[in-house]
């Protein structure tokens, strides 16, 4: 399932990674660099889950709590959390992550639209694909990914909901 | 037309931006000429300018500005050939036709309305019908007002100037009318006419250099078509409507000045053909008499048929290129801001990567020569990149004479305006910013300041006012001054209002200079009447909040009797800050050290506690409040360093005065490239952005202002320009 290619247009890549035990996937074309995690400078007067900014390539880039942000148990820091740096309508932010697991190619048709049930902000997830994951050489497990809404989760929109 | 509209506005943004620099240039021209400078030069510079706005206003179709900077023109092309004489009064109605062009000028661009120009236009008419002021040389206050259509010779008579109208009359012959477009009315081919072979540029459609245009206004001067030579026309198959194959012969009446025609070519591309050729034999027998418009709009379906379909490659003649090289302009070339920013920021991040590699070499290392010799021409390439925004001030003069000539009509009060150092050069972005304040502060000085002719001669004063602008560069700072010298400031009455308005309490004890920034606080305003000019609601302390967002600070200097000095001192560039890094907690800080009055390690005693979370401290016997900015950001850290252990940082504010900020310690003093937050999130209240430091990190610097007011009401910070 790996293997990269971009044959038909209906297929695209996920670059798929952890936050706790749940598998979250977004658009590999709106992601920039994974970066590790490094202490964020903080910032005065903004909600708990943007942690800060830090220093991409001269550009000053804020920092989210990914976790935080979509109403579940802030991150605990370990040696493989990580920053998935995206670019968000031209604007850039870093989603701090647990774990980032791989790069699949997924296909479109596959994608089941969200429950639009229960959770706090169900629209940043755009749906859910079901994908195979390996667990040891030779074994592989079916995973459920919850493909996020980069542009629901802009900092820009979400503050402009808050002032309103 | 091949221009799809984006690339349609570009060019339009280009012919505005093209409006302002001839409208810069006209006014200084005309400035000159109402200062008595009436040289040659000075005319055609004025002339050229209008002619331009002319050539481009026509090319985009806006009619009006095209009629008006025509009829303008005009009489700038008869002062300039010496036919009208440059008198006082006829600068003087040149200058208000410029205001009114600048008018055209903004309505074509959609920001005003279409100005009322028949009052101008009957103005020049006469100017041009009498070769001079109607009543020539007469000082009467109210020549200009004579409509020209009602100023027969009669009139002249009743002024008894008849002499000097004939004698002007009689050198020239030709009878130069005022609007040439009226082609028929000109006489046909006087000997020695101008034969002018005339191929547009294959691109010339696709560039929006219309040909037709130009035809159109090669008919202006009197010429009319002879031939038309269609060889280049490939055939039907070939043929790309939106290329230009046909190359026009033009016959002009030979009293046409040769600079005239040659002027009709400045905006054409180089690879086209012009030949102007002055021969009474009018050599190709007329071939097409079908009027220009037609050849153009239909030019493939009529002329394919003639075309023997040789393409003959349109050659680039020299002739162009020598109409090139006559005009003595500097070359210049246009650039996108954006890109000059992106080189800003790319050479800021050298400077920091710089500074990074020496902070990791060892000491021997860093002091071998290549290195400094690196951040040398780091700092050097920094410093050219700068340049490269900057800007002669006089772009923000230049709009200060307009400004005062509608300020004399509306007040009847005489201003001269003195201006100087106006080359000195800043960065674009500080221009565009203190355009703003210096027009309030210049509606201030004549409001408020200049005295009425009356008032003035009473006090033993000129009767007219004298507003001095300058502008110069101290340092890292540009200091503008606006300088009356009118009344100065009535102390009494400032602070009177000021009690009155509950700005200051009524037994305040205030320095002269106190009293004088009171001027410059929100909501007051001592005219006696609310006027048109100054009281429209925005007052000085617009101006101070603006200069103070551009990390500068205003002064008032006055003098009752004597006049009062407005002082803007403004830092070069927007995009580095002189700021001191200073160090609270884990975390850097960088106060712009523009807001800086001193720092102060305190001595045991010196800070005392207020209320549980607030401090005061003691300075030459005046009480100053401290913040802790982790305390004000809710970063507090756990164990609370002393205040002998801290340094107190004296800040000035506009909203607190003077408040103490108390951090750990002081790094250092530097300028940073200030990087804004909003690129990527959104503008924070109580910083003014961020900074990258030589080691990477990130540094917050502090807008003192905001933080400092939002301080008094403790809570949250409010997000401010969310919806931006």
């Amino acid at each position: 399932m790996t293997t990269i290619q971009e044959t038909e247009t209906d297929e695209r890549k996920i670059v798929t990674f952890t936050l706790g035990t749940q598998m979250f996937g977004i658009d590999m074309r709106s992601l920039i660099e994974i970066r590790e995690w490094e202490e964020p400078t903080p910032l005065p007067s903004v909600p708990a889950f943007i942690k800060g900014v830090t220093n991409l390539r001269g550009s000053v880039v804020p920092v989210v709590g990914l976790s935080e942000r979509l109403g579940w148990a802030p991150s605990v820091l370990h040696p493989r959390s990580c920053i998935l740096v995206v670019s968000i309508a031209g604007r850039q932010a870093g989603f701090l992550v647990d774990e980032v697991a791989d790069i699949v190619v997924i296909n479109g048709g596959d994608i089941q639209p969200a429950p639009d049930v229960e959770v706090n902000d169900e629209s940043v997830i755009a749906g859910l694909v079901k994908i195979e994951r390996r667990t040891t050489d030779t074994e592989t497990t079916e995973a459920m990914v919850l493909l996020l809404d980069l542009d629901a989760l802009s900092l820009i929109r979400h503050l402009t909901d808050l002032a309103a | 037309m091949s221009t799809g509209n984006d690339e349609l506005d570009e060019i339009q943004a280009i012919f505005f931006e093209e409006c302002a620099e001839g409208l810069a240039v006209a006014e200084q021209g005309l400035s000159a000429m109402a200062a008595g400078d009436v040289s040659a030069d000075v005319i055609a510079g004025v002339f050229r300018a209008v002619h331009s706005i002319k050539g481009g206003s026509g090319a985009f179709g806006h009619a009006a500005l095209l009629a008006f900077s025509h009829r303008f023109e005009n009489v700038l092309d008869e002062v300039r050939a010496g036919h009208i004489a440059a008198s006082a009064e006829v600068t003087k109605v040149m200058l208000n036709a410029f205001d009114i062009l600048s008018d055209h000028v903004a309505a074509a661009q959609g920001t005003a309305a279409v100005p009322a120009d028949a009052t101008m236009l009957e103005q020049l008419d006469a100017i041009l019908e009498h070769k001079g002021m109607p009543g020539a040389a007469a000082p009467a206050p109210a020549a200009p007002a004579a409509p020209a259509s009602a100023a027969p010779v009669a009139e002249d008579d009743g002024f008894g100037f008849v002499p000097v109208a004939a004698a002007v009359d009689d050198f020239d012959p030709f009878g130069f009318e005022p609007v040439a477009i009226d082609l028929d009315d000109l006489a046909p081919a006087e000997p020695q006419a101008w034969t002018v072979r005339f191929g547009p540029s294959r691109a010339a459609l696709a560039n929006g250099s219309e040909p037709l245009l130009l035809i159109r206004e090669l008919e202006s001067l009197g010429g009319a078509i002879v031939a038309v030579d269609a060889t280049a026309l490939p055939g039907l198959r070939d043929l790309d409507p939106e290329e230009s194959y046909l190359v026009w012969t033009v016959s002009l009446p030979g009293t046409v000045a040769e600079t005239d025609i040659r002027e009709c070519f400045d905006f054409v591309a180089p690879d086209s053909v012009i030949e102007i050729t002055q021969d009474a034999v009018t050599e190709t027998p007329i071939v097409v008499e079908a009027p220009a418009a037609q050849a153009i709009e239909a030019p493939m379906l009529t002329l394919v048929e003639t075309s023997t379909a040789v393409v003959a490659p349109v050659t680039a003649t020299t002739t162009a290129a020598e109409v090139r090289t006559a005009e003595p302009a500097a070359q210049t070339i246009r650039v996108d801001l954006s890109k000059l920013d992106q080189l800003l920021n790319l050479v800021g991040e050298l400077v920091i990567r710089g500074s990074i590699l020496s902070d990791r070499l060892s000491p021997v290392d860093q002091e071998r020569v290549e290195l400094p010799e690196l951040s040398r021409l780091t700092r050097q390439i920094q410093d050219n990149v700068m340049s490269l925004r900057a800007q002669p001030i006089k772009q923000a003069f230049s709009r200060v004479p307009r400004m005062l000539r509608d300020l004399m009509a509306e007040t009847g009060k005489k201003v001269v305006l003195e201006t100087s150092g106006e080359m000195t050069e800043v960065d674009k972005g500080v221009i565009e910013k203190i355009g703003d304040p210096l027009t309030h502060m210049i509606r201030n000085a004549v409001d408020h300041g200049i005295e009425s002719t009356d008032e003035r001669i009473a006090a033993g004063k000129p009767a007219e006012g004298t507003i001095r602008l300058s502008a110069e560069q101290k340092g890292a700072r540009i200091v503008v001054r606006v300088s009356d010298d009118g009344r100065g400031i009535n102390r009494e009455r400032v602070r009177a209002k000021a009690i009155e308005k509950g700005i200051i309490s009524a037994d305040a004890q205030l320095s002269d200079e106190e009293i004088d920034s009171l001027i410059c606080a929100p909501g007051f305003s001592t005219a006696e009447t609310i006027s048109n000019i100054s009281g429209r609601g925005v007052g000085m302390d617009v101006v101070r909040s603006n200069v103070e967002a551009l990390g500068g600070r205003v002064e008032i200097h006055s003098t009752p009797g004597e006049g009062t000095t407005f002082v803007m001192a403004l830092p070069l560039t927007l995009a580095i800050l002189d700021g001191m890094i200073v160090r609270l907690g884990d975390q850097r800080y960088v106060v712009p050290l523009a807001n800086v009055i001193e720092t102060v390690r305190p001595e045991t005693g010196q800070v005392k506690p207020t209320s549980p979370t607030q401090e005061v401290i003691e300075l030459r016997g005046s009480y100053l409040p401290i913040r802790r900015v982790d305390e004000m950001f809710g970063f507090a850290a756990n164990d609370r360093r002393s205040p002998e252990e801290s340094v107190v940082i004296i800040v000035e504010s506009d909203a607190s005065g003077h408040v103490g900020l108390m951090v750990d310690t002081i790094d250092n003093r530097r300028e940073v490239v200030i990087k804004s937050l909003e690129d990527n999130l959104h503008p924070i209240r109580g910083l003014g952005g961020a900074t990258i430091l030589g080691d990477g990190s990130i540094a917050l610097i502090l807008d003192i202002d905001a933080l400092v007011a939002a301080s008094g009401n403790h809570s949250k910070f409010a997000l401010k320009g969310m919806a931006a």
